[in-house]
């Protein structure tokens, strides 16, 4: 199972890194390969490569904004969550998704 | 529908573009005038340092309602939303309708401009007009005709109303009022419900109202220092509440509290999340009563301790903050449970329980 996925929260400082690290964990202990990006104050950071869009089995997007570059994901199968999600469930919130994808 | 509409998201990002505004217009105004500055009126070539951080900070405030409307709009319609938002904002400060105005006329920009994207159809030939002059001109023109003869005026007047209610409040209403503020903006650490408190108390300060931006600020910083001081408690009475990994937390979340960051606390809250929450709600709002019971002023939005010298009365509100702090400290001494040995190691092997969440309306697309 590949994974990419984007975390951006409302302040940029905070969530967007607990979601990162904690969607990570999640999928770490499950697993499965994942790739996050970040979408803070600070600006993006670890882009997602094309490649690794064209690898995964779906996106995860834990956001509380508008982020940019969603047309990369267009065609695939996108999951979109509040980041409060994320951080308070990680692991459940990737097995549901798998299950529900039919991918297990 | 209400869902579908996805209010919160638009808002939430209009907050994250409007905020590095916000904080560096701030600030601004915030050095110069401690520096002595006024805002230029005159551009004859004679600028005193001071004068021009003060007036690059006022018209940075003035840009917020422009930003917020553009973020607005482009969260719901993307790009062409921008255009048609600056419109609007500008417009909306211009006529007195500040920061909310700019917010609900954001809305209505994006979903006109979405509309017009989506169901003007032009022949082939002018396809390439229709996103560089049908949709800009005619959301412009709707916008124009909105903000100013349909949701201008009542907005300005629900501004005023509300800028007099909060400045004739007097004694006991002041405390309710920075209480209610105050406990909003800690319950959650920067999540959704302080949002909504915060952005009330930036609309505030746009309208020169700068009480509820102290109580803000106050409350931001009440979680993570009182956390502190009920470890200090803890290790002071021999009272073990917080385990090891807790421990490392907190060492964390107070540095981040200086700074006025109180996600710091979202750890130690994870794991307890009821206590740490109405603790922290409650020392926020006896802070929060107090900050408005004395007059309490800040004219800027962020930053923390640091900017506590710009505010009317600084030593004050280290006080009501003190206080706050203390009240959630004691609280949470009193509260929390003893950290039972055979907890900690169960955390160690699992590391973090997880929360239930309900998944039910997860939807993929």
């Amino acid at each position: 199972m590949k994974i990419v996925g984007v975390a951006a929260c409302t302040s940029g400082i905070a969530h967007t890194y607990i979601a990162r690290e904690k969607i990570m964990k999640g999928a770490q202990k499950l697993g499965y390969e994942i790739h996050m990006e970040t979408q803070g104050t600070i600006g993006t950071e670890d882009e997602l490569t094309p490649e690794q869009i064209a690898e995964a089995d779906f996106v995860l997007l834990a956001i509380d904004i508008k982020i940019g570059g969603r047309d990369r994901f267009e065609g695939k199968k996108v999951v979109e969550v509040p980041t409060n999600t994320a951080i308070k469930a990680p692991t459940k919130l990737i097995e549901t998704i798998v299950n529900q994808l039919g991918l297990s | 529908m209400l869902k579908k509409l996805q209010i919160k998201k638009h808002a939430m990002t209009a907050i994250s573009y409007m905020l590095p505004l916000v904080v560096a217009a701030g600030l601004l105004i915030a050095i110069g005038n401690l520096m002595g500055g006024q805002v230029l009126t005159k551009f004859n070539g004679n600028y005193p340092i001071a004068s021009v951080f003060t007036t690059l900070g006022v018209w940075g405030m003035g840009l917020l309602a422009p930003v917020i409307a553009a973020a607005v709009a482009y969260s719901i319609a993307d790009r062409p939303g921008i255009a048609p938002g600056l419109l609007t904002g500008i417009i909306s400060y211009n006529i007195g309708a500040g920061f909310l105005g700019g917010l609900v006329g954001g809305y209505v920009a994006g979903w006109v401009v979405a509309a017009l994207v989506r169901y003007v159809k032009v022949p082939k030939w002018a396809e390439g007009l229709k996103p560089m002059m049908i949709v800009p001109l005619l959301s412009s023109l709707i916008m124009a005709l909105v903000m100013f003869y349909v949701i201008g005026t009542p907005i300005v007047a629900a501004t005023n109303a509300l800028t007099n209610f909060l400045n004739s409040m007097q004694g006991s209403a002041r405390f309710v009022f920075g209480g209610i503020l105050g406990g909003m903006a800690a319950i959650d650490f920067g999540g959704p419900v302080n949002k909504v408190a915060s952005l009330f108390a930036d609309g505030m300060l746009l309208q020169g109202i700068q009480q509820p931006e102290a109580v803000k600020i106050l409350a931001s910083m009440v979680p993570p220092f009182g956390v502190t001081i009920s470890w200090v408690l803890a290790r002071v009475f021999k009272r073990r509440i917080y385990s090891k990994s807790e421990e490392d937390n907190i060492k964390i979340a107070f540095p981040m509290g200086i700074v006025m960051i109180t996600e710091g606390v979202i750890p130690i809250a994870a794991v307890d999340f009821i206590r740490v929450a109405v603790s922290s709600a409650l020392g926020a709002a006896v802070g929060g009563g107090l900050s408005m019971t004395w007059g309490i002023k800040s004219p800027v939005p962020s930053g923390g301790m640091f900017i506590v010298p710009a505010m009317n009365k600084p030593l004050l509100f280290c006080l009501a903050l003190l206080i706050g702090s203390c009240v959630t400290g004691l609280v949470l001494f009193a509260w929390k449970r003893v950290v039972k040995p055979e907890d900690e190691l169960a955390k160690v092997e699992e590391d973090e329980p997880e929360e239930d969440i309900d998944l039910s309306d997860l939807k993929i697309s």
